[in-house]
């Protein structure tokens, strides 16, 4: 096959139908760079479920007036008990310090708690995390020095499936968008077609083969589909360096929001790359075969 | 070499058949006028050889294949082994006319030292030596359509397809044209040539088919036109 001749088919085609070019080519990005949005949002998702839920599951808030008596029984009970995987002990002290950290952010907030404002715990992991109503059932509520036993778990799956939501909804619009590029692409490579009929007629009418006549054109839209992705890429490292690093900077540090490293956009890249050129060849292929005759 | 055996062609948007119950038999090296009204199934006919279109019933033989079942990959195959001609050139308007030549052996994937060898050789036989750097719309209409001829023949098809080659030309250099496609012809190339043209039809005398109705209403080996004229 002839590179050169190809290529300049190629970029001819594009440049005749320069507007179309455009709007497939932004289409295009917008759709991959939403996809790469929900990519990152799932991939933070696992690494905050590996920050929270390794962590605590049950917390047991001690009563203000707990005796240093009832304060053992507790922990010889969760130090007994076949449920427990391990425990934890957090103090006033101990809790407030973790309390001025996550909210280094809000210094009013901070300067308006007083030191002893926190409640002393027990963070508990269970070897079933499932089976919270048995620990709260051995500790109720306000006896023995107990104040509250809460399930944290419940929290945390509230917190996830709001982020998760907000993950297949990133995912919804980018399959719209993406059904919106593909029309598209199909509407710019049947115009292509259109413009280059008499070149592919003379083509078929010679004995050219199928692909030397299709490739052009699935090139074309392959290489728009290239450039959407990039601009998606673009689009994710302008995104992570002008939003999640700035405004979330806070959030982040306190360990809160996990960062969104520069490693997770390298891995997402090429899935972009590839759902780009791969979608837009593919639409290119089928539209020749339905509604052109080469 | 080809043969039409009972060959019906329905479009589906008209209730008349193009071709109905067509059966003919073309030899090799024959130079054959195809006659008759427009609308008469002329191109049809040609169509079909092409395989740019199927018979509704009725089978198409070219060269030995049978083009009823031959498969949609094996089309360019068989098309390399003809050329056309058509009455409105098909030139690309913004290739020069070595390049509109060349065109027809890139695409088909022949050698750069082939076609560097091989497009003057045949523009010198179309008589168009020295006008290879021209664009078509510097031509004539004599002239580009010795172009169509020389892209159609570069390849040395088997068989030539001329519809209405002269369509647009005046007497004297549709005259011209004739004679390259009676030089085309005694390579061994087959002609099958569609058209109104009765002059030439008349001073060449050779065989004559002709379609009325879509069906073949004469068939002579040394034929004219029509009779009295």
């Amino acid at each position: 096959m002839r590179v050169n001749f190809v290529l300049s088919e190629v970029a001819t085609g594009l440049r005749r139908n320069l507007t179309m070019t455009v709007a497939m080519i932004l289409t295009t990005a917008i759709s991959l760079g939403l996809m790469g949005t929900g990519l990152l949002i799932a991939g933070m998702i696992s690494d905050m479920k590996e920050i929270y839920y390794d962590k605590v599951q049950v917390s047991i808030f001690l009563a203000d007036d707990v005796t240093d008596e009832q304060r053992g029984a507790i922990e010889t009970q969760l130090a007994d008990s076949p449920e427990v995987q391990s425990y934890l002990y957090e103090s006033k002290e101990e809790a407030y310090a973790r309390f001025q950290q996550q909210f280094s952010q809000q210094p009013e907030l901070v300067e308006n708690t007083p030191a002893d404002a926190l409640p002393e715990s027990f963070r508990v992991e269970l070897v079933n995390p499932e089976r919270y109503e048995v620990i709260a059932a051995e500790f109720p509520n306000g006896q023995n020095g107990v104040d509250q036993v809460r399930d944290e778990g419940d929290f945390l799956d509230r917190l996830f499936s709001l982020l998760n939501g907000a993950r297949n909804a990133t995912i919804a619009v980018a399959v719209v968008q993406a059904l919106a590029a593909l029309l598209l692409i199909s509407n710019t490579i049947q115009l292509a077609a259109f413009n280059r009929r008499n070149e592919t007629n003379i083509m078929r009418l010679v004995g050219a083969s199928r692909w030397y006549t299709q490739l052009p054109f699935i090139l074309e839209a392959a290489l728009a589909g290239l450039i959407g992705a990039l601009l998606a890429v673009g689009g994710l490292v302008l995104t992570k360096v002008l939003f999640v690093d700035k405004t979330l900077a806070g959030p982040i540090k306190a360990g809160i929001i996990p960062p969104v490293d520069w490693g997770a956009i390298a891995t997402i890249s090429p899935i972009i790359a590839a759902a780009g050129v791969g979608l837009a060849a593919v639409a290119a292929y089928v539209t020749l075969r339905l509604y052109v005759r080469l | 070499m080809i043969e039409l055996q009972h060959v019906t062609k329905l479009y589906p948007a008209s209730g008349r058949p193009a071709l109905d119950d067509v059966s003919t038999e073309i030899d090799k090296g024959e130079f054959v006028f195809l006659i008759g009204s427009s609308g008469s199934g002329k191109s049809t006919f040609l169509r079909l050889l092409l395989k740019e279109d199927d018979p509704t019933r009725g089978t198409v033989t070219v060269n030995g294949k049978t083009l009823n079942t031959m498969s949609k990959w094996q089309v360019p195959k068989l098309r390399r082994t003809m050329g056309c001609v058509f009455q409105d050139f098909r030139l690309l308007r913004n290739r020069t006319v070595a390049e509109n030549v060349a065109f027809a052996l890139e695409v088909i994937n022949k050698p750069h030292r082939t076609i560097k060898r091989v497009v003057p050789e045949v523009l010198e036989m179309v008589g168009l030596e020295g006008k290879a750097a021209r664009l078509p719309h510097e031509l004539s209409g004599g002239e580009q359509q010795r172009v169509a001829i020389a892209r159609a023949f570069v390849n040395r098809p088997l068989v030539l397809l001329a519809d209405e080659p002269t369509g647009n030309l005046d007497p004297e250099t549709s005259e011209g044209i004739m004679l390259l496609l009676e030089r085309i012809n005694r390579t061994g190339t087959t002609v099958i040539m569609a058209t109104h043209d009765y002059h030439i039809v008349d001073s060449m005398r050779r065989r004559v088919i002709e379609l009325n109705g879509g069906q073949i209403t004469r068939d002579q080996t040394r034929g004219v036109y029509g009779v009295g004229r």
